[in-house]
């Protein structure tokens, strides 16, 4: 539970082996010490103990001065009992079996037993442990408790409440985890309920982790409910593609086709938690929306191509087209597409005209991020400006509030708006919208005035003396780049972070929006000159591009304005729309080109944090459907004969070679936990 | 704390904010002081605990509602379930009155009043119930009604008290309620909850 402890370390003797443990660590957690396993339903080891099922039941002794132990005459639960010198502990007795026995039929009186045909059965802790610990015979014959079948608490989590055996992990969850606690125990015995107030809507952004952790099957996904048996599904590890933390995920998919996201565990990024938006996006992968053939466009309509014609028809207009076209690149393209693409637009094209921001305005380069998401729950305080963290950056958010709930760091909010982050902020301040830079020069200025010993009245006081004191990062995302007055912004947090002495972070948003950073897809990358996206859009408006190329992106989703969209799109003579789904935009292309979705390729992403993380193919493309690059890489080798890229591997070892920031990735090390880019700048000057 | 972002309907009176207050200085949290919240609201609400009640508590003392509703309903006296009538009559059931006759007693009960036990009269006057041991073996049979213990009963005392109780105006309830928000707090806390009644009073 404890990720460091400093307790000394104590003696105790676990069925007969001694060994030392830090003090206070509970017993449930020493067994693994030694490779024994205890069964456990309600215990988690991110949250605090309850002892609520009694399933994890030892006996218990204590040395006594003669060499003998002395047990209690009673069994005790593993997951609340702390370590201390001399404890005895008992795992593997005939008592203790009998205990198991007797916990077991308890818990099974008024479990419906419908395993044939619950989401659960074949990987559920419950079957698990009766099968090896439990009676293989009931003697309950009476009526079982009879109880609401498919509650819908959500549009993703559905309750069936006669499987409950009450553990509690998903109440506790809201509570210690999401912090929402939006689930509670309605009534009590047999009659206990895991339930919204009023059964009102489960709106937490984090429910879905409440179904993964319910030991049966009493919390199911309304998406995956009975859409297949656990053993049937063939699993991958992926990364979450939502947004820009990375979660490391699972891919579960039956005969090909995804039907389930569950979170890997990388106690580095996202523990073992996801977000809704990333767990239960398999929709849109599987949307019947999604582009699948190569389509060129003849007269008013679309005809089926094949990819030599249309590569013929893109080198037409866009070889050596120089100033004349342009691109615009997706989030969710990998580190290896991005490369290709900036090296096609350079070498063969001739162009600068390249953009991955998809914000209102395209300022100068920002440093990039330098906190850790794990270093953030080691951290005093942060300073969480004009974000919603709970939507923007979800694990992120949960790492703040951990650090709030475990080391009650304290954490400053400023917004236009109020915030999920407002429930365990210290303090958290209101700005009007539109007035971010003078709410932020009238901080700077209270942070001089405080820097010199000064102080005034009231809540902007109170968050200067708060930053002052705990001089955590300051963690802002790129949709400052939509303010009116972003450039002011941006110095006047500058200056902030330079008083503070402390890190700003303006975090990405999209999945791989760091790695397009890192990679320089922006038109003033490595010394060049080039138009930004809304300047592209612009010229694409007025006539001075000719050709444009959506990699991955419809900016009428993407971008803000989206009448210059429109006008772009209706006047630029020649568009590119390499998409995964039938967009808005794809109706105006030339050429319609089905890519990959992530998960169906191989390829590796940067995160929020500069990690990165490769995953590999778990799902099958649809039919005609190519990775990006190598549609970039094939362009590449029709305009000038040379040797092609083959795997994403290839392209990321090249990356290593090629991009200063990358050196040293390999393959193998980002697909295992990734690798952080960068040398790392210390957190804070306050830490050290 | 986030699920209800919109304030609920708020009824507490001055005088049950005052002692409100008071109470959430006896605890190191405020999760601790949801229970005599909920007896305050328990009477501020007519002896009920509707779901409104429950919103206003979780949201005077910023704990989710779920979580109040959770407590309420784990205990049986707060009245989480259907309206109570103006009186509760609680038949103990428990060993020693049901060997003297608890059963007999509410056997009466529910014919007088025409109704079975957990049930209210149609006129919202009597709630009848039965309850485990209320620790006055002596008296038994003994039926309890708000802070008051009669026992031992008989027909004639059953007739009579239900009589007394038609025509008392004051709900039993409530008052029981009242009496539990009391016992919690110190004399200067009572003056100073009286004060601010009277206070909206002028």
């Amino acid at each position: 539970m404890a990720r460091k402890t400093d307790a000394p370390p104590v003696n105790i003797t676990i069925n007969g082996i001694d060994l030392q443990v830090p003090k206070g660590e509970l017993i449930v957690e020493s067994v693994k010490r030694l490779g024994l396993e205890i069964p456990i339903f309600c215990y988690h080891p991110r949250m605090k103990p309850v002892g609520m099922c009694r399933m994890c039941l030892v006996e218990v002794g204590m040395k006594q001065p003669d060499g003998s132990v002395r047990k209690m005459p009673k069994p005790q639960a593993a997951c609340t009992l702390p370590a201390s010198e001399g404890l005895v502990i008992f795992t593997d007795t005939e008592q203790i079996h009998k205990d198991r026995k007797g916990v077991l039929e308890f818990l099974l009186i008024n479990h419906p037993l419908d395993c044939p045909i619950c989401d659960r059965g074949g990987e559920c802790p419950l079957q698990n442990n009766t099968l090896f610990y439990g009676p293989s015979t009931s003697r309950f014959v009476e009526m079982k408790r009879h109880a609401v079948k498919a509650y819908p608490l959500s549009k993703h989590v559905t309750l069936d409440l006669e499987r409950c055996i009450q553990c509690g992990r998903c109440v506790r969850f809201t509570e210690e985890i999401s912090g929402d606690a939006q689930l509670a125990f309605r009534h009590r015995g047999a009659e206990m309920q895991p339930v919204t107030f009023e059964l009102e809507e489960f709106t937490s952004k984090f429910s879905g982790n409440t179904i993964e952790i319910c030991p049966v099957g009493a919390l199911t996904s309304s998406h995956y409910r009975f859409r297949a048996r656990p053993w049937d599904l063939e699993t991958a590890p992926g990364i979450c593609t939502m947004c820009s933390n990375g979660c490391n995920v699972w891919f579960d998919r039956r005969k090909g086709k995804l039907v389930r996201i569950n979170g890997r565990t990388n106690e580095a990024v996202n523990e073992e938690w996801t977000c809704d938006k990333g767990k239960f996006g398999t929709d849109w992968m599987n949307n019947p929306r999604r582009a699948s053939d190569v389509k060129v466009r003849r007269g008013d309509g679309f005809s089926r191509a094949d990819w030599a014609e249309a590569y013929a028809e893109i080198l037409e207009r866009f070889r050596e087209g120089g100033h004349e076209v342009a691109g615009l690149a997706g989030p969710m393209l990998s580190n290896e597409d991005l490369y290709l693409l900036r090296r096609m637009f350079d070498e063969t094209f001739g162009s600068s005209n390249l953009d991955h921001r998809m914000t209102s305005v395209q300022g100068p380069a920002v440093e990039p991020p330098s906190f850790t998401i794990e270093g953030l729950e080691d951290e005093k305080g942060a300073f969480v400006f004009g974000a919603s963290l709970s939507d923007e950056s979800p694990i992120v958010y949960l790492r703040l509030r951990k650090a709030w709930y475990r080391q009650g760091a304290r954490i400053c909010v400023a917004t236009s708006r109020p915030d999920d982050a407002d429930a365990f902020a210290a303090v958290s301040v209101r700005y009007p919208q539109g007035g971010e830079a003078e709410f932020l020069r009238s901080l700077v200025a209270e942070l001089r005035v405080q820097l010199e010993g000064g102080r005034s009245f009231g809540e902007l006081a109170d968050l200067a003396s708060t930053l002052l004191e705990t001089r955590g990062p300051i963690l802002a995302t790129e949709s400052l780049w939509n303010l009116d007055q972003a450039g002011e912004v941006l110095a006047q947090l500058r200056l902030a972070a330079e008083l503070l002495g402390v890190s700003l972070n303006v975090m990405a948003l999209g999945a791989n929006g760091q790695g397009a950073e890192e990679l320089g897809v922006r038109p003033d990358a490595f010394d060049r000159t080039g138009l930004g996206t809304r300047q592209i859009l612009e010229a694409c408006a007025d006539g001075r591009i000719r050709a444009l190329w959506l990699a991955g992106v419809d900016p009428f989703e993407a971008f803000p304005d989206r009448s210059l969209v429109q006008r772009a799109l209706e006047n630029v003579e020649y568009l590119v729309v390499q998409t995964a789904l039938e967009t808005e935009a794809a109706a105006y292309a030339s050429v319609v080109l089905p890519i990959t979705a992530p998960g169906e390729s191989d390829g590796s992403f940067t995160n929020v944090e500069r990690r990165v993380q490769a995953f590999e193919k778990a799902v099958d493309p649809p039919a005609e459907a190519k990775p990006a690059w190598r549609v970039f890489s094939e362009l590449m080798v029709r305009a000038e004969p040379r040797t092609p890229h083959f795997s994403a591997r290839e392209i990321l070892a090249e990356i290593a070679r090629e991009v200063p920031a990358f050196q040293g990735v390999e393959w193998s090390a980002a697909r295992d936990g990734g690798v952080l880019l960068g040398a790392r700048r210390p957190l804070s000057r306050a830490r050290s | 704390m986030s699920q209800s972002p919109d304030t609920p309907n708020l009824r507490f009176s001055a005088k049950a904010v005052a002692e409100l207050e008071s109470l959430k200085t006896h605890y190191p949290n405020l999760k601790a002081c949801i229970l005599p919240a909920l007896w305050i609201a328990q009477r501020e609400y007519g002896g009920h605990l509707p779901p409104e009640a429950i919103a206003e508590v979780a949201h005077r003392l910023k704990r989710s509602p779920a979580e109040v509703q959770g407590v309420a309903t784990f205990y049986s006296m707060y009245n989480t379930g259907h309206k109570p009538g103006r009186h509760m009559i609680e038949v103990c059931t428990c060993l020693t009155c049901s060997v003297c006759g608890a059963w007999d007693v509410a056997a009466y009960l529910e014919q007088k009043l025409g109704i079975k036990m957990g049930e209210t009269t149609p006129d919202g006057m009597f709630t009848l119930h039965g309850v485990e041991c209320l620790n006055a073996c002596d008296r038994a049979p003994l039926i309890q009604v708000g802070d008051e213990y009669h026992g031992p009963m008989d027909e004639q005392k059953i007739d009579a008290l239900l009589e007394r109780l038609r025509n008392e105006p004051e709900s039993k309830v409530v008052a029981l309620a009242d009496a539990l928000v009391q016992v919690h707090l110190k004399e200067e806390e009572r003056e100073k909850a009286r004060r601010a009644a009277e206070a909206v009073r002028n």
